[in-house]
């Protein structure tokens, strides 16, 4: 399905990064991963791993330097990585606020600024954010992460119209709960309340997820550009 | 052998150049020292501008191997800004690469 696509994809190294890694490689394209840390646990030879901070936009910077050099254009990219820290307002750490919009918000930005210009040689280019129910469902404690999720979707609506004339599309896929090491840090019983309330009352599969990313990627989605779904019946 | 000024000013001609093939025969831009990119008189619309820039900024990056910034706080504030035209580009790029 992906023979010769280079694929992008950021917080490669575990959760839901992992599993699209996982889910590219098995269709046959290249794929970049950028983690903080060194990725061993992905040992296949279309795989490559750089260390980069996303929030940092000198680690962006340097890391797509890299990929320039290496891969010279760039297809599809994903920006799956984030932080979650989940907090009442009043006693959220400032630091972890801003956390979470270097890597939530700035990342993507970045990410998405530096994708394109590698994607505008070719004149073909899918970038996908990977947001949150949250967005829709605001739940207490995640004041901070919640919008950072919105603003991704606004940044890709934004630059869906910035970048249409390369053919490069922006969407936004807003995921609900899946068994991740995110997923973890959360009490149990708060997600298990939220997803109770879906329409489609329960977690999401990774099938879910790779479905969409699919139809994000696909050669026949260049009409579909600013748009974001949601999983399990949230709008 | 070629020196600085030189590999700039063929870095910005090139990014001009790449520019005009993706431009219609009766819309060529003349490409020269004088050709104005910014302002008032400027052949470039806002999004040509920026192919320009981030073209230039890839060429000029990896052929220096260092990094470069044409949109930083200090390009833009600077008077006139670097791309008046494109001998006063090449002056800023050779002051950020002498940086």
């Amino acid at each position: 399905m992906y023979d010769g696509k280079i694929v992008l994809i950021t917080g490669a190294r575990r959760g839901v990064g992992h599993l699209m890694v996982e889910h590219f490689l098995k269709n046959h394209a290249q794929v970049i991963g950028f983690s903080r840390s060194e990725d061993l646990g992905e040992s296949h030879p279309a795989y490559f791993s750089f260390v980069v901070d996303v929030g940092s936009a000198e680690s962006v910077s340097a890391g797509f330097s890299r990929v320039r050099k290496k891969f010279s254009r760039l297809d599809i990219v994903i920006n799956n990585a984030a932080i979650l820290t989940s907090q009442y307002a009043m006693i959220m750490p400032a630091s972890s606020a801003w956390s979470m919009l270097e890597t939530n918000l700035l990342g993507t930005f970045l990410v998405s600024r530096e994708a394109a210009k590698l994607m505008r040689s070719s004149k073909w280019g899918r970038i996908i954010n990977i947001g949150s129910m949250a967005v829709s469902l605001e739940p207490v404690g995640d004041s901070i992460y919640a919008a950072t999720k919105a603003a991704i979707s606004t940044l890709a609506n934004v630059m869906a119209k910035e970048f249409a004339s390369m053919n490069i599309t922006c969407n936004t896929l807003g995921i609900t709960a899946i068994e991740t090491d995110m997923l973890s840090q959360l009490p149990r019983e708060k997600v298990n309340a939220v997803i109770a309330g879906l329409p489609i009352a329960r977690y999401a599969t990774a099938d879910d997820i790779l479905n969409v990313i699919d139809f994000f990627s696909s050669e026949r989605s260049s009409y579909i550009t600013a748009q974001t779904v949601f999983l399990g019946g949230v709008n | 052998m070629n020196n600085k000024a030189d590999i700039v000013m063929e870095a910005i001609y090139k990014a001009l150049n790449t520019l005009n093939e993706e431009r219609s025969t009766d819309d060529q831009i003349v490409v020269g020292p004088e050709t104005c990119l910014f302002g008032e008189g400027s052949v470039l619309d806002s999004l040509s501008l920026v192919s320009v820039i981030v073209d230039l900024e890839t060429l000029v990056s990896d052929q220096f191997d260092k990094s470069i910034s044409l949109t930083d706080d200090k390009a833009m504030s600077r008077d006139p800004v670097p791309f008046v035209n494109v001998t006063a580009l090449k002056t800023y790029l050779l002051e950020l690469l002498a940086e």
